[in-house]
């Protein structure tokens, strides 16, 4: 009996094993042979630009593999709409979960030409994939003038990525429970004691039972300690770029303050939702502090919630700086690949960049604010509340730079040893800020502080 | 008529042994030898295989280790986890077991199925339909009971929260193994005792437990090995929280290895983990009583 | 009649203690009918308010979900197989046959059994990329074929053979694998079924090396696919609980199928005493 169930369940699965290996060899071969150098087509881009009409390999057939880890179907159309202009190029999206990814892409990138060819990139992930990357054939000073955040990008001269759009913070409050409150548009704070006032209406107690949170950050202390403290004109590196300080005013006054939010003026509770963004959703806290992304959170899991945006308060509407931002990358290339699928690549890449098109679609996708200057007053990307919110000031965001995920999973400890197990934030901060510098100390990270166009007036 | 013990080894008792033994070696040093020589290696050297570094740093490492507060709160968490999961895992299992395997019980397929569908279900998966049970606004612990504790966010019941998980997901195991124990049982016993006289608690302290003893020694050595490297309920449900009070040390050696990529680090780790597993492997043979 | 409350008494218990297992587990099946809203919800019921079957037809549009499932079949059925064969020939000679050195190959098949696989998984994987064995099933069976805890499991149940029956054989003129085949075999049905509803679920539910190793899609586990609901962001939990209750089924089945073995290990039991 066993042994006819076994048997018969290694033959269904060899026979479907034999008949895939069919099907993907004739995938593989297509590959058509693109004679036609000039297609008539516009020249894109505004100082990086790229002219479609030319041949890409001299017209023969190439093909290059594109690792991802979401968006497998933006990303294809972005390939298609390349393949359109030069049929000989083949670009095989591989879309791979994001668990692991960091694990197989630098393995699969030491198996040289055999690796990928495109690899989408993530900034704190940047000290295990550089040593693999081709520096962008594209002049410098182009992508500069094009792109605000390349500059940050900057590697002896070169660039291997940089930022199609960035990310940051902003309030999502809940438009109901605001209007519920009599609250109006005039009612937007731009001061943290404004705030307070704000959220302390918008928080409803039953019974001694918190029904309605009117700020909750359970899960977003540490983004928060991340990027409050510049609005103190207190940065998170010492002056050398390399040692981290959480011990800084800025950082214990932002400490305080969350604190105090949940334990003086009881707009929330540590307790009251175990994920801010969920209970926003479940409509239970009023406002929330989130990043871009919450957006298409709420927009596949709770569209039925009302919200709006505002941009984060600041301590005296004069800031340093408003928060921290991150940029989301465009795709590196494989410097190991072969001579053929190189000069693909670089091609796409400036087809990628120049093609503003494309630029928007990746921003629409993802709620980020443009990295691409000619998109910055686009309405269309503005109407996205989550955009909308930071795009007045976005040039006042800093960017710490590529860092390790140790910084934010050490503050993320010490969020929770503060919130949670009430341990003492000064101490806390500062064995934090010690384990980070001993982890620290073992990569070649260098902050990108230094770049913010204020950093010479910080901490006054 | 003859004595038990054979004067000769028949040819092919060596061929069959010669074959096990060579191919056991070549094995083991192959998948398993190998890599540990290279993984020690890596624990005296800043080692990322991913970007290629590898630079000696002699025993930094381990200083590093003995000197971080995490390490040694996860040590402690992994001895509370392995001892309490350990010692529910083989009550519960050998009470469930007793009572399905008892002449009074009905519908015994029915229980076993029952019992063993948590340890058939993937990990990832369950350690999430527990955190959401644990949620303290719409989790089913707290609305069933009418409490309102923050299970997975507070330091006292964080960790007991995940033992709670972990035996409910793996008793089923520990059913599996009593059962098919008690069964090889020869019933020729218990009639024995039961013409001596013997009641329910005798024979079950008297033949019942010397019986189970094989088995007994087999789920408490393969548990206390497999929780010494459980770290994916830890991952999936509190990321070590609140603080590093859900530390265990398979999660530090994941977290340190496939999350910051600090593998000579993470190695140190691994190998006191590895000496400390030993070192309870053979305490556990000493409990149970029966020599490595 | 106190025989009779006692037996009440401990069918309730048993059922107790049955319905506190299976609740997450319905929980989870009955959720996988939810849309992600309503399973974070905050007013819970357990049957869905809005039932839904898109978790479970978007399964294949995710990633090809039926092909990644014949493949972990086919990949769970020979490792199990392969498991189970080596590990009773180990134990039989480990348990039964007296030479020097033996307590120290055990000792080192026991070791390999508290190896974290974080700290050899690189070293290894660097092994099988040089021995170009990547994108490869060798890859995924060569470095599980072989299980301590199967050795181990094997080794205890066979030390329980009497050793009067292997010597009636070898009197008989049987040979050492002859009497392997046709006795030690047969005869560890208990513990072979053990080691197979184990090892299944082991094979079927590791991830982090399959997906290391292979490379083209359709040879790809259904374990690694389970992953993808797990994103940057947010878990999708539906989509999560979906695929989790479709890939349990052929665990079940093995399960179903080993547990009838259990009745019949009963019968051999009486035989082995």
């Amino acid at each position: 009996m066993r042994k006819s169930i076994l048997a018969a369940g290694m033959a269904a699965a060899l026979l479907l094993s034999l008949t895939g290996c069919g099907g993907e060899e004739t995938v593989s071969h297509k590959g058509i042979t693109d004679t036609n150098p000039d297609k008539g087509l516009a020249v894109m881009g505004e100082h990086v630009t790229y002219d479609p009409n030319h041949l890409v390999n001299g017209g023969e057939p190439v093909v290059l593999d594109w690792w991802l880890w979401d968006a497998p179907d933006l990303f294809g159309s972005i390939a298609e709409e390349y393949e359109k202009i030069h049929p000989n190029v083949t670009i095989n999206i591989i879309n791979n979960p994001w668990d692991g990814y960091w694990t197989k892409l630098p393995l699969a990138l030491q198996k040289k030409e055999k690796g990928p060819t495109l690899f989408n990139v993530h900034n704190s992930y940047q000290h295990l994939v550089l040593t693999y990357m081709a520096p962008y054939e594209i002049d410098l000073e182009d992508l500069k003038a094009d792109f605000f955040t390349a500059q940050s990008h900057e590697i002896d001269g070169n660039i291997y990525y940089t930022d199609f759009g960035v990310m940051t913070g902003a309030i999502y409050y809940n438009q109901d429970m605001w209007e519920a409150a009599g609250l109006t548009q005039e009612d937007i704070p731009e001061t943290w004691d404004e705030f307070r006032e704000v959220a302390k209406k918008l928080t409803i107690w039953e019974d001694g039972k918190l029904v309605q949170a009117g700020f909750n950050y359970n899960g977003d202390f540490q983004n928060l300690l991340l990027g409050v403290p510049y609005q103190f004109g207190d940065t998170l590196f010492k002056e050398d770029g390399k040692t981290a300080c959480f011990t800084t005013d800025g950082m214990l006054e932002t400490a305080r303050m969350l604190v105090d939010f949940y334990e003086v003026d009881q707009v929330g509770d540590e307790d009251f939702g175990a994920d801010a963004a969920q209970s926003f959703g479940q409509g239970q806290s009023a406002m929330v502090y989130k990043w871009g992304h919450h957006y298409g959170y709420m927009q596949t899991n709770y569209p039925d919630i009302r919200y709006g945006t505002f941009e984060i308060p600041t301590s005296d509407g004069t800031p340093f700086a408003y928060d921290r931002y991150n940029g989301e990358a465009t795709p590196g290339i494989n410097k190991n690949a072969s001579p053929a699928q190189q000069e693909a690549a670089q091609d796409f890449i400036r087809f990628y960049l120049a093609n503003t098109g494309i630029q928007k679609e990746l921003c629409m996708y993802y709620s980020l604010f443009p990295a691409n200057n000619s998109l910055r007053d686009d309405e269309e990307l503005k109407e996205n509340p989550a955009i909308r919110a930071v795009s007045e000031h976005i040039e006042e965001y800093i960017w710490p730079g590529a860092m390790p995920s140790t910084v934010e999973s050490n503050l993320g400890i010490a969020a929770q040893d503060i919130l949670y197990n009430k341990k003492d934030i000064e101490k806390t901060l500062k064995t934090a800020a010690d384990i980070v510098n001993v982890d620290l100390a073992n990569t070649d990270f260098t902050s990108a502080e230094s770049l913010y166009y204020k950093y010479e007036s910080k901490g006054e | 008529m003859f004595k038990k013990k054979r004067p000769l080894q028949s040819k092919s008792e060596i061929v069959l042994r010669n074959i096990v033994v060579i191919f056991l070696v070549a094995y083991m040093s192959v998948f398993l030898l190998i890599p540990i020589i290279m993984a020690f290696a890596g624990s005296f050297h800043l080692w990322n295989p991913l970007n290629g570094t590898y630079e000696w740093i002699g025993l930094d490492n381990y200083i590093r280790m003995f000197q971080y507060p995490t390490f040694w709160t996860s040590m402690v968490n992994t001895i509370v986890f392995c001892v309490v999961v350990v010692f529910f895992r083989v009550l519960l299992g050998l009470a469930l077991a007793y009572a399905i395997t008892s002449r009074m019980t009905k519908h015994k397929t029915f229980f076993r199925t029952i019992f063993y569908m948590p340890t058939v279900t993937p990990l990832v998966a369950v350690a999430f339909v527990w955190k959401i049970m644990y949620n303290p606004q719409f989790g089913l612990i707290d609305q069933i009971f009418g409490l309102d504790i923050n299970w997975l966010y507070d330091s006292v019941f964080a960790l007991p929260s995940v033992m709670v998980m972990t035996i409910w997901k793996d008793f089923g195991y520990a059913v599996i193994l009593f059962m098919s124990g008690l069964l090889s049982i020869p019933s020729e016993y218990y009639e024995a005792s039961s013409i001596d006289g013997a009641n329910a608690w005798q024979t079950f302290r008297y033949i019942t437990l010397p019986m189970l003893k094989p088995t007994m020694i087999f789920v408490v050595i393969t548990s206390v090995i497999s929780y010494l490297q459980a770290y994916v309920p830890v991952m999936v449900m509190t990321e070590g929280g609140p603080g590093t009070s859900t530390f265990l040390s398979s999660y530090l050696v994941y977290d340190q290895a496939f999350v910051k990529y600090n593998f000579g680090y993470a190695s140190a780790i691994a190998f006191f983990i590895l000496l400390l597993t030993a070192v309870l492997t053979v305490l556990s043979f000493k409990v149970t009583g029966e020599k490595a | 009649m106190k025989k009779r409350v006692m037996n009440i008494a401990l069918f309730v218990v048993l059922l107790l203690v049955g319905i506190l297992t299976v609740v997450p587990f319905v929980w989870m099946v009955l959720s996988s009918f939810k849309t992600n809203a309503e399973i974070s919800a905050l007013n819970q019921t357990l049957l869905p308010l809005e039932f839904t079957l898109e978790n479970y037809t978007s399964l294949q549009s995710n990633f090809n979900f039926l092909r990644y499932f014949a493949n972990s079949v086919f990949i769970a059925v020979v490792v199990t197989a392969l498991v189970i064969y080596i590990s009773c020939l180990c134990g039989f000679v480990l348990s039964k046959y007296k030479f020097k050195g033996k307590n120290l190959i055990f000792g080192v098949v026991m070791m390999t059994m508290m190896i974290p696989w974080s700290v050899t998984i690189i070293s290894r994987y660097t092994m099988f990329m040089e021995a170009g064995l990547q994108d490869t099933y060798l890859s995924l069976i060569l470095p599980v074929m072989v299980s301590g805890f199967g050795i181990f499991m094997m080794k205890q149940d066979i030390s329980g053979l009497p050793d009067e029956l292997l010597e009636a054989a070898r009197m008989d003129g049987a040979n050492e694998f002859r009497i392997f085949h046709k006795i030690v075999l047969p005869m560890s049905k208990n513990s072979i079924s053990a080691i197979a509803i184990f090892q299944f679920l082991w094979v079927w539910e590791d991830y982090l090396w399959p997906y290391l190793m292979i490379d083209s899609e359709e040879k790809q586990l259904l374990a690694v696919g389970l992953t993808t609901f797990n994103g940057r962001y947010a878990t999708d939990y539906g989509g999560l609980f979906a695929a989790t209750a479709i890939s349990i089924i052929p665990v079940l089945i093995i399960y179903v199928i080993f547990q009838k073995r259990f009745v019949a290990g009963v019968a051999a039991g009486a035989v082995k005493g």
